[in-house]
């Protein structure tokens, strides 16, 4: 079995069990393991662009230096996660930065050469399993479910540092689904911002980005949503509470989407863990007894 | 907070930007997602600094709106990157010991419930 290093982040052991467990478990199916870090530390959440300020870049670049114990590949599933360790990665190895990795190196007991390479564990499912495989395994089709996948800010840009996907149109998630039997719902504001941070000091404005992004996805069809984010998560289904008008969308981790089509068991999906109940609309698909 | 000329040179080293280079065209402004309840918005912040209007950027509400999504700098025509701007401007009112956020002045409903990304990246980019 390949073994790949895992980052999963604090989020992810705590208020997102589940987009960590169905994720460890699906790997597995596929015939890869996500190896934790031996430690780890919190990756900072958000990316510091200010050029200085390398106090910020010390604690995903000790995340890096860890992974190389495993391998030079370390597999992310937080979107903010895959965002700071993947910059913080380039910041080190930014032309006319010596200055700055001289002193941040300072902060760090090993040497490290920039060689773990970042990626997200969609990409893991596209390129090292491939999605024709992951279809392979599929023991229950997602029945044209119609899934609007949400990227969100922090998986698509800046794509000039993540190449990740189309910025403006990104399709991997969506092509993913359309191999578990989805039906992938196509909407203007797959990378939008859903409020992000601004929830803390601004709910008001973070609820109305949020509502955008819902109200977008509902117009265009969509009877759920996946998303790779805790906190775009929290904005967008949580919050619906708050907004103006009701959209009863049930808001999923892919991962969880992507465990049901596999087959796992119920308790990892922790289909409790949602403000709005996705297990009607399943019931009603006939994906859940 | 003392401001005079040399700020213009700490905005754009700490956020590698030239401001002369923006030409005003409201991109970044079109598709700000927190434009609408932002004052000034990105391109009225970037003309402020153009025009040696300093700390009327520096002491308004608008560098705190900022979602760092990344739309305004991967969409400008003149590769000038507002979100970095406004995280040099944030961290310069930081840096002078002046907190945007305290954790008492946080909804306690959120601290229950939103998950602890939110508050590390809120606090990273709020607080002292
Ligand atoms: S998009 Fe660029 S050039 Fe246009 S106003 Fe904004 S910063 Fe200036
Ligand atoms: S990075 Fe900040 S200023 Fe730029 S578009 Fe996003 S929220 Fe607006």
């Amino acid at each position: 079995m390949t073994s790949f290093a895992y980052y999963p982040g604090c989020t992810l052991y705590t208020k997102s069990k589940n987009l960590d467990l169905c994720a460890r478990e699906t790997a597995q199916i596929l015939g890869v393991e996500l190896k934790e870090l031996e430690t780890w530390n919190c990756c900072g959440a958000i990316f510091s662009t200010v050029t200085d300020d390398i106090a910020n870049q010390v604690a995903p670049i000790r995340n890096l230096i860890e992974a190389q114990k495993i391998s030079n590949k370390l597999v992310t599933l937080c979107a903010a996660c895959y965002n700071v360790l993947k910059r913080s990665n380039l910041y080190l190895a930014k032309a006319g930065n010596e200055t700055y990795r001289k002193r941040l190196m300072n902060f760090l007991d090993t040497e490290y050469n920039g060689k773990t390479e970042v990626v997200h564990y969609l990409e893991t499912l596209k390129y090292d399993i491939g999605f024709d495989n992951v279809k392979a395994k599929v023991v229950k089709s997602l029945n044209g479910l119609k899934v609007a996948s949400y990227y969100g800010c922090l998986m698509v840009r800046p794509s000039e540092e993540l190449k990740f996907d189309d910025p403006d149109n990104p399709v991997m998630m969506d092509d993913l689904f359309a191999a578990l039997g989805a039906t992938p719902v196509d909407f203007p504001f797959k990378g939008e911002c859903c409020g992000g941070y601004i929830l803390v000091d601004k709910p008001e404005v973070a609820t109305k980005c949020a509502q955008t992004v819902i109200e977008n996805m509902a117009a265009s069809g969509a009877e759920c949503v996946a998303t790779t984010c805790p906190l775009c998560q929290y904005n967008i289904d949580n919050q619906q509470k708050m907004m103006s008008k009701q959209y009863n969308l049930p808001i999923f981790y892919f991962t969880q989407l992507l465990g049901l089509a596999l087959g796992i068991d119920e308790k990892i999906l922790n289909l409790n863990n949602h403000f709005i109940d996705p297990k009607p609309l399943l019931k009603q698909k006939g994906l859940l007894q | 907070m003392i401001i005079d000329e040399t700020i213009k040179k700490d905005i754009e080293e700490l956020s590698g930007q030239k401001l002369s280079d923006c030409y005003q065209c409201g991109e970044c402004t079109a598709g700000c997602p927190t434009a609408f309840a932002m004052e000034p918005v990105p391109s009225q912040s970037i003309r402020l600094l153009q025009l040696g209007k300093y700390s009327e950027l520096l002491e308004s509400a608008g560098i705190w709106l900022c979602a760092a999504c990344n739309v305004c700098g991967e969409r400008c025509p003149r590769g000038v990157d507002y979100g970095k701007i406004a995280d040099a401007c944030r961290t310069i009112v930081l840096r002078n010991k002046v907190t945007h956020i305290t954790l008492e002045k946080v909804d306690k409903k959120f601290i229950l419930d939103a998950p602890q990304q939110a508050f590390i990246a809120a606090f990273r980019k709020f607080t002292t």
